[in-house]
This record gives structure tokens, C-alpha cells and sequence, in this order.
């Protein structure tokens, strides 16, 4: 980390220096870096490994046969099953965080104000943040069904018979309306966050330089949350690409819902595979990955990597 | 922040540090090697714990401790697959649905059970036995069982239809002279619907494998296509009530006993909770329903999908003996069974059927199980369902054709039928 | 004076703040006294502001009146004030030993919280700040282990920490947990102090304090709003979290935590769904974060900005 502004004696870019206490920059740093690398590497890192290299192999059932490097992958990627669940994914991710978003950002203006009320306010829109995800879909599946069909009593211009966990579209859209429900007091937190940073003076100019409040919303508001609008579509999204619990309970994956997480937990249990199981897993990843680095690179690379972007 | 808010927040910080290092206290014990577990599922909880009770009376040295596994099936099934995957000694006394035998069997899980034969055949349900058997061995002990009945209101039927198209014929009639649903079961992408279409499969004639277990017929004669045409016409004319393509166990019972429908298919668990026998919990068809055998096309017999669970010993466990001890109890001791029958969940010992005559549920399953069919107990059974889900679903909701449900799954057949009993 | 419904949107809010007046109401944040307003809008900001509460609200007053109901005809009916009404889901639900379930939820969830934030913000901090070489390397290997989805890595995992005897304890869990959130946090916390001007560091420096000083001193105050948005993933992450949970501690109430207890409910015959039970149990865990929330919420969102970049 180089800087031109750098006041310290000139030194080797790279290089190890000492400082007063005799722990060079580098190793201090590595000092800091190490406990996540460990923990990260013992947990998460092993069953990765351990997956993709079971994702070579050909299983019947539990039963391991042999290495068939790239057969499992080509028989995921001309399943049709596959490509069905690729899309059930990209649906819900699309609309649930575009909405999330939305809402979002207006939860987050809100919080932002002062007025009366405003404790309460903010206590409200953080209820749905506060149930655990399992619950709020099994209490929005009971909300949906037929039986006792609270939603059709409540909504006066639709059918007390209408079966929207059990219709193609419909079954997606209570998905997304769940998982909306449930994430956007989150996003909304994430979002204040960023808003909280925006000094006041610069909407003071804005304002002296006779800009719109739209404009100053697009113009200043928005650039400044940037970073905040990063993190939290970055996180949303990939957790978004692999959403299991809500499908799973709602609606156990029928009527299109059969996302890629639910289509592996398939092959991991309930018909185990283990080795396709893994090739479906490892393609799942590859595709976040790829979504993921999409992201970053269009929202602002300079904004994670520092300067050396 | 102040320096007392920090110190504060610091103290709270380390408390909770320290509490997270182990695990928290708990009002049981916690679990030792050295008891016999004895893994079930939660449901039907105050029945098993009574059985346990009556154990440890009898054999206050060596108490059962029961390990409760969730509700939900697939659940159950989860916690199974990961503890006898890994080999492990926790779990004494296994709990199998009726389906998981071959499975089981097949990976090594549990234990080879024949000798305990002669002392099972000819007392408890031949079906059951039948769904503890696989590749000629025994490999488990029945323990409860479960089939299918017809639950109808009398205020407004007559006779129980016996050939599914006069159901069709009545329920429709019925229910639009009421107003309610003609029929509701369970239509859900799950194995309960599995149970449901092979109800109406098996009825119509059909056989998804030979009995020798080497070939699929899942495609022959025409009991597939009667089944699944039966299946998408009933969804069709509304004769399955609104809301059945999701519909499980409880929720088709729960709109029963609104009143809401004129059929229903469903396990004996309905029967007790739609008499209304519990006074905090009363139901609208006290009084007005009856249960009858489940239809079949051309009106002779019955046949009914059987159901229950099954007791074996865990492969890895270290107290074989006091685990075999332990099934025999639970599943051939009549004390012990009665505690089931009287209970409602239905045993699997002859003798209760007999000695509890006069309850109607008993009754009537001293009737339908000698009938009731069992799911062939393959270990790939799993992906024969999953199959059928797949396909099934689809075709009844009008999304996919007939001709290829059946193909599909008949495929899915030929390729267990290969693989299964390696 | 009395601050009147505020406006609810950016771009309505900054309309309003043409108008203020000098003076200003007090209250953190930005907003001030408004002196005049066209009746037309605030009936439209209170009636954005009602739908903003329906949303939030009606769902769980729906989960509340379930909760009450205690016979199956009440469940039964899509009414939500169907009776016959009373608590005994609520005992249900203790019976059931909920208690633990609670407490052992809020334990995981803070030392997750804890224990990721402590060391996130240092490998943040390093990878934000000091030499380390090979940094965007580390930082992207970093969040890509991250995006694995977590179904297939559980058998494995369960072998190990089997093995290892970690199952039915805290930390099975949180370590689990840990490393599953790091690089997330790593990356947010990476993000906001990359936005921290340098000029600050350099005089601290220039006054003497070590590299861990200065971290402590000057740079985690002002990271504060990328410490609480992490503490609030992580938390949030760890609450809501159910595969693992119910893996590593599937029932022994001494670890197991409140989604998996609630997936083990059941009524007292198979087959049976304990609706009321479940939405007694949900309740119970809402309403008490709810308190929490609204006693806090002022921390919360000042704490965010503790050490202000506000000039």
C-alpha cells in the first residue's frame, strides 16, 4: 500500500519495516489476518474441498463407483430439471431484490426522519426482520393457503378457493412476497447505515445550488450510499441465488419454485448422490461466483480492493 | 460512549463469551452412550412415552431414554440418514417408516433380524411383517401400522360408494346440493400423494414391480393410465376440492371437520379428533360421519396403501441384546400393544385387533389392513417416489401429459429395479 | 413546538427542508421543524406511513390472534378473531422447554456477532491498511469460499464435528457460523474502512501511536456504521440460521435453538399440525426483540454514527 502521501521514511513497496515495537507492518498484518484465515480454512474450506472432489466421482446411491471427472457435470447440464431450477432462481432473485431494494430504501428514509413517532416507526419495520426465517415462511404458507385461507378472506376481490401456493406463477410470487416481507427491514439497515455518513453540508450546498429535491436524491444521496448499496445487494443477491428454507416450507419446491439449493439438499438426502449431489453444488457456486463478480466489478471495484483497483 | 456504558457493554461482552464456550444447561441430562435410546418421532409423543414407562417398570436396571426426531418425515429421515451415516453408536432402537427397509438394509444400517421370525409370523399383521422383510431377510419388527379409510357424512350420503366412479357420481351431487367440496385427501408434492395414487394404481389392477422384484411393470395393462386419467378428471370437474394440489394430512382433516367436504380420505389418527371426543377441541361433524374402506374400480375389496413404523437395531450400536429385548417388547407384547390400540394408533399384533372389537376405527382396520398393500420395500424406493412426485403432480394438474408421466416413471422403475438389491 | 408527520420520502423530505424554518425542533438525524405544509401532503405522508405499518404489522397481529385460538374449529376459520380464545398454546409452548431454546438462540447469535466482528475487524483492517501483499488475492479467495451453498457441505461436516464432539454445544455452532459469515464481514468492514481518509492514520502517526493504536483510537470509531451493519448481518445471519442449527444440535435442549425447536413441535397425534402452538412460540420470540428494538432503536441508529463523520 504505497502512498504518494506517505510520510513515513521511504521503504522498499512491499517491504518489511519495523516500527517501534519491533513487528514489522507485514507481519502485524498477517497477525491480523490470521485468526479469519484459520477459521475460515478448518470450516468452511474442508468440505469444500471434499465436495468438489466428489463431484469427479460416480455414485449409485451411497455407493461409490468410479472416477468419472466431467460425467456428472454433463449430466447436470443437459437435465432439464437443472436448467428449470436455474431459471426458478434467477426469477426469484431478480424480483425479490429488486423489491427488497425498493422498499428498502423508502424503510430506510423513513427511519432516517425525525418525527413523532419515529421510535415506534422504526420498532415496526424491524418486526419482520426479527422472526426467524423458517417461522415467517410457515406463517406465511399458513396465511396463504386454502385452509384456513386468511389472505382470500382478507383481500376482497379474490375467490375464497384461490389456490396461489398451489398455481404455477402464483406459488413464485408468495415466495418473493415472503422473502420481500422478511428482507427489507434488513436491507433498510443496511442502507441507513450508509445514509447515516452523509454529512449535512453537502445537501446544505445542494440545496444553495437550487437543486431539485429529486435531484438531489439521484445527484448526491445516491452516489454517496454507494458503498452501502454494494454491500447489501451483493449479500442479498448471493444469498438470494441460493435460497432454500423458504421454497422448502412453502412449497417444497413444486409448481416451478424448485430452486438450485432445494434441487441439491434433493440429492443429498432425499435420493442421496453424494457425487452429484456435489457437481450440482459446485455448479451453484460457480454461478453466484459469477454473479457475484459481476457485481462488484459494475458497482465499484476501488470501493473493496482500496486503491490498488 | 461513556467510560461506565463501555465498561458495562465489556462486562456483557465477556459474559457472553464465557457462556458460549460449552453448551448451556438443560432440564434432562445430557445424553451417555451407556442408556438405551430409543429414537422415534415426536408425534403420537404421550403413546410412546407410555410404552418407555411400562418398560422401565418392568426393567427398572436397564431404562429406555426415547431421542425424539422432528415431525416432518423427511426430517426424521434427515437425522436418521446423518447419525447411521456416520456410523455412530447413539441411537440404540431405530424407528423406520414402513417405506425405509430396503434403504436401510441395503447401506448397512441395521441389523439382520431373521431369527426373531418364527416368533413374529402369525402375530403380528402379515402386511407389516411383509414391510419389514427384504431380500428374504427380516430386518426390522413391526411396531405400529396405518391404512387408509374412507371418511363420509352421513347426512349426506346414504351408502358408502364402493367403485371410485360412483364416488365421483355422489360426492359431486352431494356436494353441490350443500354447497361445500365433494372430496378432499392429500394432493401435495409429497410422498402422502405417492400413497394416494397408488391407492387408486392398485385398485385399478395394477403392480409396479413383479413379486419376484426383477421386473418393472409399472407400465403394464392400463392400471397406470386408468389411475392418472382418473386423477386429472377429478381435478378437472372439481370433484377434489379447491386447494388440493397442497394439501397434507392435517389440513384435508381440519376442512372435514369444518364440514367443509363430503369425502375424505385419510389415516385413522381423523377419527378420535372428528368425533369431537376431546371437549376443549368440539367438531362440526360429530355425529354426522361414518368410515368405510376405501373404494376400488370394480367395486371388489378394498385396498389401502399400509402405513406405520417399524422397530430395528442400529448396526453400530453397542448393546444388541438389550436392544433386541427391547422390539420384542414393543412389538410383541400384547400389554404393550394395547397401550396403541387403545390409544389409536394402530397396532400391529392380531391379538388387539381382536380384543378391541368394539371401536369402530379398530374395527374397521381389522378389516381393510389384511388388504392393505405395502410400497415395494426396495432401497431405492426413495427415487421411485421422487419419480412419481415428479411426475404424477404435473400430470393430474394438467401440465404434463398422461403418456409421459407414465413413461417417465417407468423408467425410474427399471432403473431401481437394475440397481436395487446389490 | 410539535414536529408535525414527517415527509417519508427522499425527495419529498428535501422538498420540505426548502421550507424550513431557522429553527429546528431538536431530535438526532437531519430532519427540523416544518412550518408549513399543504394539508394534502400530510394526509399523503400519513397515509404512506400507515401502509408502512399495515405491512409490518398485519402479519404479525395475524400470527398473534392464531396464537390465541385454541380449538381446531378457531383454526379452522380464516376469521381472525374466531374464538374460543385463551393461553393455552402459550403453556404448550413452554411445556415444550421454549425457554432454552431462547436463550440458547441468543447466546449462539452473540457470540457469533462477537467473536466475527472482533476478528473481521482486524483482517479488515489489514487488508484495508496495512502491507499484506497479494491483497486482492486474499480478499476475493476470501468471499468466494463464502458463496458455496451450504446444503452439500453438511454431511461432511457432521462426520467431523461428530468426531471432534462438537455436536449439541455452542460451539459447534458458532463456529460453524463464523465461518461461514467472515467473509462477508470481512468485506463490508473492508469497504468502509477503505472509505476512511488516510490524512487521519498519518497523524496519528506522526503523534507517536503504534499501528494497533491507531486502530483502536482512531479508526474503529469512525468504522462504526460498517461495524454495526456487520454486527447486524452476522446477528441476523445467526438467528434466522436453521440447516446448521438443526445438524449440530437437532434436540438436546442444553444447545438446541428456537427455529430448529420449533420445527420439532408437534400436536399430540401424528399428523397433526400445531398451528396455534407455532404462532405462540413466534410470538413469544417477537415480541420480546420488539421490546428490545424499541427501547434501542435510538442507540441503534446513534450507534451507527458514533465519532460522527458528520462535520
Amino acid at each position: 500500500m504505497a502512498t504518494a502521501t506517505d510520510a513515513r521514511p521511504a521503504a522498499a513497496p512491499g517491504g518489511p519495516r519495523p516500527n517501534r515495537n519491533g513487528i514489522s507492518e507485514r507481519g502485524l498484518a498477517r497477525l491480523f489476518i490470521s485468526p479469519s484465515i484459520t477459521a475460515m480454512a478448518i470450516v468452511a474450506l474442508f468440505p469444500i474441498l471434499y465436495a468438489v472432489v466428489l463431484s469427479f466421482y460416480e455414485y449409485v446411491g451411497l455407493q461409490q463407483g468410479g472416477f468419472t471427472a466431467l460425467g456428472n457435470y454433463v449430466d447436470a447440464l443437459t437435465d432439464g430439471r437443472f436448467w428449470d431450477s436455474v431459471i426458478a432462481t434467477f426469477v426469484f432473485t431478480v424480483f425479490s431484490v429488486t423489491f427488497e431494494f425498493l422498499i428498502g430504501m423508502g424503510f430506510a428514509l423513513i427511519m432516517h426522519q425525525a418525527f413523532v413517532g419515529r421510535g415506534v416507526a422504526r420498532a415496526t419495520i424491524l418486526i419482520p426482520w426479527v422472526i426467524p426465517t423458517v417461522i415467517a415462511a410457515q406463517m406465511w404458507r399458513y396465511m396463504f393457503e386454502v385452509t384456513p385461507g386468511f389472505i382470500n378472506w382478507a383481500l376482497p376481490f379474490v375467490p375464497d378457493d384461490f389456490n396461489w401456493l398451489g398455481s404455477s406463477g402464483w406459488a413464485m410470487f408468495t415466495i418473493i412476497f415472503a422473502d420481500v416481507w422478511k428482507t427489507a427491514p434488513f436491507v433498510a439497515l443496511l442502507l441507513l447505515a450508509g445514509l447515516q455518513t452523509i454529512p449535512e453540508e453537502v445537501y446544505e450546498a445542494g440545496r444553495v445550488d437550487g437543486a431539485s429535491a429529486w435531484q438531489r436524491f439521484t445527484r448526491i444521496t445516491l452516489p454517496l450510499l454507494r458503498p452501502a448499496i454494494l454491500v447489501a445487494m451483493l449479500f442479498r443477491t448471493t444469498d438470494a441465488l441460493r435460497i432454500y428454507d423458504l421454497p422448502a416450507v412453502m412449497t417444497r419446491g413444486a409448481f416451478g419454485t424448485e430452486t438450485l439449493s432445494v434441487l441439491v439438499q434433493d440429492f443429498v438426502i432425499a435420493t442421496p448422490n453424494p457425487g452429484f449431489a456435489s457437481t450440482l453444488s459446485v455448479l451453484t457456486f460457480i454461478l453466484v461466483l459469477g454473479v457475484g463478480v459481476l457485481l462488484v466489478s459494475v458497482l465499484g471495484k476501488e470501493l473493496v480492493l482500496g486503491d490498488e483497483a | 460512549m461513556t467510560t461506565r456504558a463501555w465498561s458495562a457493554a465489556l462486562v456483557l461482552v465477556l459474559a457472553v463469551l464465557a457462556a458460549g464456550c460449552l453448551r448451556g444447561s438443560s432440564p434432562t441430562d445430557a445424553i451417555s452412550e451407556d442408556e438405551l435410546i430409543w429414537a422415534i418421532s415426536v408425534n403420537d409423543r404421550p403413546t410412546h412415552e407410555l410404552v418407555a414407562q411400562a418398560w422401565n417398570e418392568a426393567h427398572p436396571d436397564t431404562p429406555v431414554r426415547i431421542e425424539w426426531l422432528p415431525p416432518d418425515a423427511n426430517e426424521q429421515r434427515r437425522q436418521l440418514f446423518l447419525e447411521l451415516n456416520a456410523g455412530s453408536s447413539l441411537f440404540d432402537v431405530v424407528s423406520m417408516d414402513v417405506i425405509w427397509t430396503g434403504e436401510f438394509a441395503n447401506n448397512g444400517w441395521i441389523d439382520d433380524l431373521s431369527e426373531l421370525r418364527d416368533q413374529v409370523e402369525g402375530n403380528s399383521l402379515q402386511a407389516s411383517v411383509d414391510s419389514c422383510t427384504w431380500d428374504g431377510a427380516l430386518w426390522c419388527l413391526p411396531y405400529s401400522s396405518n391404512a387408509g379409510f374412507l371418511y363420509y357424512r352421513t347426512d349426506l350420503v346414504e351408502e358408502p360408494p364402493t367403485t371410485w366412479p360412483e364416488l365421483v357420481e355422489v360426492g359431486l351431487q352431494a356436494a353441490e346440493e350443500a354447497g361445500i367440496s365433494p372430496y378432499v385427501a392429500q394432493g401435495a408434492q409429497y410422498e402422502g400423494m405417492v400413497v394416494n395414487f397408488l391407492e387408486y394404481f392398485w385398485s385399478a389392477g395394477g403392480q409396479i414391480i413383479s413379486d419376484d422384484e426383477s421386473q418393472a411393470t409399472f407400465a403394464e395393462g392400463d392400471a397406470a393410465r386408468t389411475a392418472l386419467e382418473f386423477m386429472r378428471d377429478a381435478q378437472r370437474n372439481g370433484f377434489y376440492a379447491p386447494g388440493f394440489n397442497t394439501l397434507i394430512e392435517d389440513p384435508a382433516r381440519l376442512q372435514f371437520q369444518r364440514g367443509d367436504a363430503v369425502f375424505m380420505r385419510n389415516w385413522p389418527y381423523a377419527y378420535p379428533l372428528l368425533s369431537g371426543e376431546d371437549e376443549e377441541n368440539p367438531s362440526a361433524v360429530a355425529g354426522k360421519f361414518d368410515i368405510a374402506p376405501l373404494p376400488t374400480f370394480d367395486g371388489e375389496g378394498t385396498i389401502s396403501a399400509l402405513g406405520g413404523f417399524n422397530l430395528a437395531i442400529n448396526a453400530f450400536s453397542r448393546k444388541k441384546d438389550l436392544a433386541r429385548e427391547f422390539i420384542l417388547f414393543a412389538s410383541q407384547e400384547q400389554d404393550t400393544q394395547m397401550i396403541l390400540g387403545r390409544r389409536s394408533l394402530p397396532p400391529t399384533l392380531q391379538a388387539v385387533y381382536d380384543a378391541l372389537a368394539d371401536d369402530p376405527a379398530m374395527a374397521l382396520l381389522s378389516e381393510v389392513l389384511p388388504e392393505a398393500q405395502a410400497r415395494p420395500p426396495l432401497p431405492t424406493w426413495n427415487s421411485i417416489s421422487q419419480a412419481m412426485q415428479d411426475n404424477v403432480f404435473p400430470a393430474y394438474n394438467g401440465t404434463k401429459s398422461v403418456d409421459a408421466a407414465i413413461e417417465a416413471i417407468q423408467a425410474e422403475v427399471e432403473d431401481a429395479v437394475s440397481i436395487g438389491g446389490q | 413546538m410539535s414536529t408535525p408527520p414527517a415527509p417519508t420520502s427522499g425527495a419529498e423530505r428535501e422538498a420540505a427542508d426548502t421550507r424550513r424554518s431557522p429553527e429546528v425542533a431538536g431530535g438526532s438525524g437531519r430532519a427540523g421543524a416544518v412550518e408549513r405544509r399543504t394539508t394534502g401532503q400530510r394526509l399523503g405522508k400519513t397515509a404512506l406511513l400507515a401502509i408502512v405499518f399495515l405491512w409490518c404489522l398485519i402479519p404479525f397481529l395475524w400470527m398473534f390472534a392464531t396464537s390465541l385460538k385454541t380449538t381446531d374449529e378457531a383454526l379452522a376459520s380464516p376469521v381472525p378473531w374466531q374464538g374460543p380464545w385463551g393461553w393455552s398454546n402459550y403453556l404448550s409452548v413452554f411445556d415444550q422447554g421454549f425457554g432454552y431454546n431462547l436463550r440458547n438462540s441468543l447466546v449462539v447469535a452473540s457470540m457469533t456477532t462477537i467473536i466475527c466482528v472482533g476478528i473481521g475487524s482486524l483482517a479488515a483492517y489489514a487488508g484495508a491498511r496495512l502491507e499484506l501483499g497479494k491483497k486482492a488475492l486474499i480478499l476475493t479467495g476470501i468471499l468466494t469460499v463464502s458463496l458455496f451453498p451450504p446444503v452439500s457441505l453438511v454431511p461432511p461436516l457432521y462426520e467431523v464435528w461428530r468426531a471432534v464432539g462438537l455436536l449439541n454445544t455452542y460451539p459447534g455452532m458458532w463456529i460453524a457460523y463464523i465461518a461461514f459469515t467472515l467473509p462477508l464481514s470481512i468485506f463490508i468492514l473492508t469497504t468502509f474502512f477503505n472509505a476512511i481518509p488516510k490524512d487521519l492514520e498519518e497523524a496519528a502517526r506522526v503523534d507517536g501511536a503504534t499501528p494497533f493504536q491507531t486502530f483502536y483510537r482512531v479508526i474503529l470509531p469512525l468504522a462504526a456504521p460498517g461495524v454495526g451493519s456487520a454486527a447486524i448481518l452476522v446477528f441476523s445471519y445467526a438467528w434466522n440460521e436453521y440447516l446448521l442449527a438443526s445438524t449440530f444440535a437437532p434436540r438436546d435442549l442444553g444447545a438446541q435453538t428456537v427455529p430448529v425447536a420449533i420445527a420439532g413441535f408437534s400436536g399430540s397425534v401424528q399428523f397433526q399440525e400445531p398451528v396455534g402452538t407455532i404462532m405462540a412460540a413466534c410470538v413469544v420470540v417477537t415480541v420480546p426483540m420488539v421490546f428490545f428494538v424499541l427501547i434501542l432503536q435510538k442507540r441503534i441508529v446513534a450507534g451507527l454514527t458514533a465519532g460522527g463523520v458528520k462535520g
